[in-house]
């Protein structure tokens, strides 16, 4: 169960400027380019709340788009996890979803120390969507708009005050260093709550029903023509991958400098035609239109069947910045609704 | 709990080069600790400031202290394994991959088909299978290479014949002297005796040979969980994290690299061989 409190809009920055004197504090900042992103804190009052899905998605932070993983040097080797204490502010329940999926993928049996170090360290304060974007299908996914497990903190807003629920360990025993800060919320607060979470939900434009469109696959009933024509569209820029807040592809390059080898982990794209490349030149995807569909399987066939929940959160950052419109939305929708193979 | 980094490879010395073939050469690697490994495995070898390369492994640990692997001058990272000296150090991670399944031999005959390079992964299986403590049905292996000189263990074949093996080498073309058998190894699979139905068969070698044999296996009545076989892909990581080897829901380093021909046809892993349908 989650320990429920109430936060005066006021405080807020009280409360962040606390949790940042013992931690480093990541939220959604304004750069002078207009774009909003996730990076460290430097005035808390410039933090932007009202901001739709933020590119690139919070996993940076625990996977970053480059990262030295090794350094090797006079016969030694390093290793350079990394996992510095930080709270991450302002994430959305997508975020919080993908996370606990990555989680799983990083964890588990075979432990990738470098992500799993990084996530140990880090507390995330969610803040549930009031008012989801046009491009939003989480209600689908059944990963937001807000959350009732697998988060730490999350905040609901209520215009005045915030709505705070506290569900892991850690964040439970947070909350109790604050406690001063905290009120105990009344019947009203539970109804405002309540009316925000629901509210939130009558706005969603995008209900994408992906186990139909698992289950077209599945039956056979959709054919590479159909594909064919998404390819068609695709301008493999890796996008789509780059985005998503579930794609951990990665490649591993070696570089050299002042007689130290690094190895480092680069973001690496399926979507790409080199991705299965092997020595002496055999290329398993050359064909486009299987690349194409091994990312849609990926998520939509093979997650059910391995992980048993799909491959995406319906963040819909795939929709944002696919420039041939077959983002997962999209696609989706098409073979709920029934292919026309003809 | 010990906490381990499992991309940090471990230091290993390189005892001993042996040149089989103008571009192959067998390397007998000094290993820091006893590590127990299994036929069908693979090891990251590891070269700092080039790379890392999934290497099967050509030995067996019970009838060699330190580990073989086999290497073809090919790409980026065996060109400089290749120019590697002898006791120089070289880096490995491993072994991963889940090994050629051995008990689904029980006493049935064993049937050993490689071409090319894929004799390497297969080697350690002749080890195992002749092995007289235990007890295995016949070994016929069929060897495939595409010259004369191209024949990786061709100095090893009278000691497979020795351990009681049934051995059939042939090559593609024949150039210089050879008075063996020329074909593809698909040609020599009738001239095997034995009974193919209750057989076992592992398999490696190039895709397009995979995929004619185990087709050809399959016409003569092997059943498809029997067909073994072990495929290649991209690989960075070895432990099923950078998705490179992800071929229909299996990743070919964590869940393979051996398969057998019903999984494969099951999980689509081959999707190139779709094409041909």
């Amino acid at each position: 169960m989650s320990d429920t409190f109430i936060l005066d809009r006021n405080h807020l920055p009280y409360w962040l400027r606390q949790l940042r004197k013992e931690r480093k504090l990541i939220g959604p900042m304004r750069k002078k380019s207009g774009d909003i992103v996730y990076e460290e804190v430097s005035n808390i009052h410039e933090i932007e709340l009202n901001c739709p899905a933020i590119l690139p998605p919070v996993k940076e932070f625990f996977f970053p788009a480059t990262e030295a993983m090794l350094r090797f040097k006079k016969g030694n080797v390093n290793d350079n996890i990394m996992g510095t204490p930080a709270v991450i502010f302002g994430l959305r329940s997508c975020d919080v979803s993908a996370l606990n999926l990555v989680d799983r993928f990083f964890g588990g049996d075979i432990k990738d120390r470098y992500y799993t170090k990084k996530r140990e360290n880090t507390l995330l304060v969610s803040v549930g969507c009031n008012m989801p974007d046009p491009t939003c299908f989480c209600m689908s996914m059944g990963t937001g708009p807000f959350l009732h497990k697998g988060y730490d903190i999350q905040l609901t807003d209520l215009g005045d005050r915030y709505f705070v629920e506290a569900r892991s360990g850690r964040a439970k025993n947070i909350m109790n260093k604050f406690r001063h800060l905290f009120g105990k919320p009344s019947k009203a607060d539970y109804e405002d709550q309540y009316e925000a979470v629901h509210l939130s939900q009558t706005y969603f434009e995008k209900r994408i029903n992906l186990e139909g469109a698992r289950n077209a696959i599945v039956s056979g009933a959709v054919h590479d023509d159909f594909w064919r024509s998404v390819t068609a569209r695709c301008f493999e820029c890796g996008g789509c991958v780059y985005e998503c807040p579930l794609c951990t592809c990665f490649n591993v390059i070696d570089r050299k400098y002042d007689g130290t080898v690094e190895r480092a982990r680069v973001w690496d794209t399926c979507m790409f035609k080199g991705f299965t490349r092997m020595t002496g030149g055999v290329l398993p995807n050359r064909d486009r239109i299987r690349r194409t569909k091994r990312w849609y399987y990926h998520k939509i066939v093979y997650g059910p069947e391995q992980i048993g929940t799909f491959g995406c959160v319906g963040c819909g950052r795939c929709t944002i910045t696919c420039p041939g419109v077959i983002d997962m939305a999209t696609v989706g929708m098409k073979l709920s609704k029934g292919v026309d193979n003809s | 709990m010990k906490r381990v980094n499992i991309y940090t490879p471990f230091r290993a010395e390189i005892k001993e080069i042996e040149k089989k073939t103008a571009d192959v050469n067998l390397y007998r690697i000094a290993l820091p600790k006893r590590i127990k490994y299994s036929p069908g495995q693979f090891f990251m070898v590891s070269v700092w400031g080039a790379g890392e390369v999934p290497i099967s492994i050509t030995s067996h640990s019970a009838f060699s202290d330190g580990l073989e692997l086999c290497v073809r001058k090919a790409g980026f990272v065996t060109s400089l394994i290749y120019n590697a000296e002898e006791g120089t150090d070289i880096w490995l991670r491993g072994p991963y991959g889940n090994g050629f399944p051995l008990d689904i031999a029980g006493n049935s005959d064993i049937v050993l088909i490689a071409g090319g390079i894929g004799m390497a992964p297969l080697r350690p299986l002749i080890y195992e299978f002749t092995n007289r403590n235990k007890k295995y049905g016949n070994v016929k292996l069929v060897y495939g290479s595409k010259y004369p000189d191209d024949v990786i263990f061709r100095d090893e074949i009278e000691v497979y014949k020795q351990m009681g093996a049934k051995v059939i080498v042939s090559v593609d073309r024949k150039n210089g002297e050879w008075d063996g058998n020329v074909g593809f190894v698909t040609d020599f699979l009738g001239s095997i005796k034995a009974d193919m139905v209750s057989a076992v068969a592992y398999v490696c070698g190039p895709e397009i040979m995979i995929k004619n044999v185990t087709r050809d296996l399959s016409l003569m009545g092997m059943p498809h969980e029997k067909i073994i076989t072990t495929l290649e892909a991209h690989m960075k990581c070895g432990v099923g994290k950078c998705g490179h080897c992800y071929a229909g829901c299996k990743y070919i380093c964590t869940d393979g690299p051996v398969f057998s021909y019903k999984e494969i046809r099951e999980y689509q892993l081959m999707q190139a061989w779709e094409d041909n349908k």
